[in-house]
């Protein structure tokens, strides 16, 4: 049976992709290889600028219940392994069973950067997102006491999420400076990131931007007058001035060697010192997660503002690939709202195509939204995030122009 | 050890499931239904789930959501199940990956290849 | 352990330093990085050090923008299949 939608993934991008679709009497089946409905907003637990706490749960469930009663078919535990074109069908495969589309929507999200530091294959060390879900989905501590590698909006709010579950962090810091880790072991870079962030952001970013301003600096002084202890973010010290050089332990971590570092993130020699710890979070930031579009034969561009590289799409979630859509953070790194007003988008655009273009103005209407969500959103990864979607649409528009065929059929 | 973690000042307490048991390198443990396999390991103290192939060190949970297949083990006699997004389930045989033997390897050693 | 020591391949454990001396030595592209030393390609794909893999050559290459094209390619299965699931049904 040929299924008019298929979507990959069962996120804020992909249920809302499909809530839309099957209200407009589609036939829907998404497919997650993860257990339970939500993909990385699972996990999501922060503060609102107005006070109210976002519970990515609770938001989860939502997305779940209206895919549900709207009549979407949910395939969970089910690893896509490849797609394909067959004439006008997308053809999914997964290891168990071989389904097919009309329109295929792939919102695989995103995943961590890995960001190696010497030990880290010890047991016990884990990315910063592991932790988060352990925590918030699991709900199993991941250790007693743990120190996160990397400070980035993603860390600082995974840090709250930790203190708020009784978990003892020591502190926040730096890895060590290596060749591939420039941007986040290099004190200078590391501020000038977060200041860059921080009037966007949810409170803890917020909390680090504005204390870096009461010690009345703004970019290149910053970090001279940074404390060499940190600044405590909820009793949790934020040290720039640090870096973790070692990971050790014999079977499992046992603990980290810590040294000071100067503003380009040369260890100052005999600053070493270690720290008993029982785990340890490693955050290298996020990357759109776009294999599936890389098999399907999607151009791909490299934006850093979006995290990485990124298939070719327009604002109306479309690729050159006929039938083949995609949303979310595979997209570009963004918040969960904002990948759900994409999803929302992906879905009319399918329906519009569908239906002969019944549904121009309300596709519109969606694509504002996506853009009014995304100036309002306090979770802000990259600070020219539109930079990147100008880009994007650059590539789409040159793309077009060299390709005298519109959409690759 | 680590803990589970019952109450939060946000989200709903932790229901507990049923208990069931599970078999890991042939030691019984006590597990709750709605765990993984990774986080039923982890309130038992455990974190290593396998060693390398190769050199034998050991290896645990990394990215929790499936990517990075470092949490990899064998389960029921099926290989390369990832622990950290396979709920666990009563009766469960799970095994982690050993050392293999590398006879290639050893033999170009032995004869200076 | 020092920085050399540090794996970058976490399947095939592979490390550092013998990413960098490879790269150093043949100025080679990510691709060849890969084929010499196996990094990327273990059980999970290459997912998890990919970004490395291809990161560290550039740092080696006599002409960057040429040499940095040579991105790896991604290939199906993207996750390990078991032949029984393709169909190798023993019953």
């Amino acid at each position: 049976m040929t299924n008019d939608v298929i979507i990959i993934g069962a996120g804020p991008a992909g249920l809302s992709a499909a809530i839309t679709c099957a209200k407009h009497g589609m036939n829907v089946v998404v497919i997650d290889e993860y257990y339970k409905p939500g993909g990385r907003l699972l996990g999501q637990l922060y503060e609102e600028p107005d006070g109210s706490w976002w519970n990515g749960i609770k938001e989860s469930d939502k997305l779940y219940n209206q895919a549900i009663n709207s009549g979407v078919q949910l395939k969970l535990s089910v690893p896509v392994i490849n797609i394909e074109r067959q004439g006008t069908e997308w053809n999914v495969f997964t290891n168990m069973e071989t389904l097919q589309a009309n329109n295929l929507l792939v919102a695989t999200g995103a995943a961590e950067s890995p960001a190696p530091v010497p030990g880290w294959t010890l047991p016990g060390v884990m990315s910063v997102g592991a932790a988060q879900v352990m925590t918030n989905v699991q709900r199993v501590k991941p250790g007693e006491k743990g120190i996160i590698i990397g400070v980035n909006v993603l860390s600082a709010a995974i840090a709250q999420e930790l203190k708020l579950a009784n978990i003892s962090v020591e502190s926040m810091t730096l890895p060590k400076i290596n060749s591939m880790n420039h941007d986040y072991a290099i004190p200078k870079n590391v501020v000038n990131s977060l200041l860059h962030v921080s009037h966007l952001s949810p409170s803890p970013i917020i909390k680090i931007g504005s204390n870096l301003m009461k010690y009345k600096l703004i970019n290149k002084l910053a970090l001279k007058f940074y404390p060499n202890k940190g600044i405590k973010m909820w009793d949790i010290p934020i040290q720039l001035k640090k870096a973790v050089t070692q990971i050790y332990g014999t079977d499992k971590v046992e603990g980290v060697t810590i040294a000071n570092v100067d503003d380009y993130g040369q260890i100052i020699p005999k600053s070493e010192k270690s720290i008993e710890v029982d785990f340890v979070c490693i955050s290298g930031g996020l990357y759109p997660l776009a294999e599936l579009a890389a098999i399907a034969g999607c151009p791909f561009y490299m934006i850093e503002e979006l995290g990485g590289y990124v298939p070719l799409h327009n604002e109306r979630m479309e690729t050159p690939l006929s039938g083949l859509f995609v949303a979310g953070n595979i997209t570009g790194i963004e918040g969960a709202k904002v990948a759900a007003a994409q999803g929302t988008v992906a879905g009319l655009s399918i329906v519009n195509n569908t239906l002969n273009s019944a549904f121009e103005f309300e596709l519109e209407e969606a694509i504002k939204q996506v853009r009014i969500i995304r100036e309002e959103n306090p979770i802000q990864f990259h600070p020219h995030i539109q930079n990147g979607r100008k880009k994007m649409q650059k590539y789409w528009n040159e793309y077009f122009a060299n390709n005298q065929e519109s959409f690759i059929i | 050890m680590s803990q589970r973690i019952k109450y939060h000042p946000l989200l709903e307490d932790y229901k507990d499931g049923k208990n069931i048991t599970f078999i890991f390198n042939s030691e019984e443990y006590i597990g709750i239904e709605g765990d993984t396999i990774a986080s039923a390991l982890l309130v038992n103290g455990i974190r290593t789930l396998r060693y390398h192939e190769e050199t034998g060190t050991p290896h645990g949970l990394y990215c929790n959501i499936g990517q990075c297949f470092e949490c990899r083990v064998n389960v029921n006699h099926q290989q390369g199940v990832r622990a950290c997004i396979t709920p666990i389930e009563d009766g469960m045989v799970i095994k982690s990956q050993d050392v293999l033997p590398t006879p290639v390897k050893d033999w170009r050693e032995k004869h200076d290849k | 352990m020092s920085d050399k020591s540090m794996i970058i391949c976490r399947c095939e454990e592979v490390t550092y330093e013998e990413l960098i001396e490879t790269a150093e030595k043949h100025k080679c592209s990510a691709r060849e990085l890969k084929l010499r030393t196996r990094a990327g390609m273990g059980y999970c794909g290459g997912r998890t050090c990919r970004n490395m893999v291809e990161s560290i050559p550039r740092q080696y290459l006599p002409n960057k923008e040429q040499l940095g094209l040579v991105t790896l390619k991604y290939q199906p299965p993207i996750r390990p299949v078991h032949f029984g699931d393709l169909g190798g049904d023993e019953t």
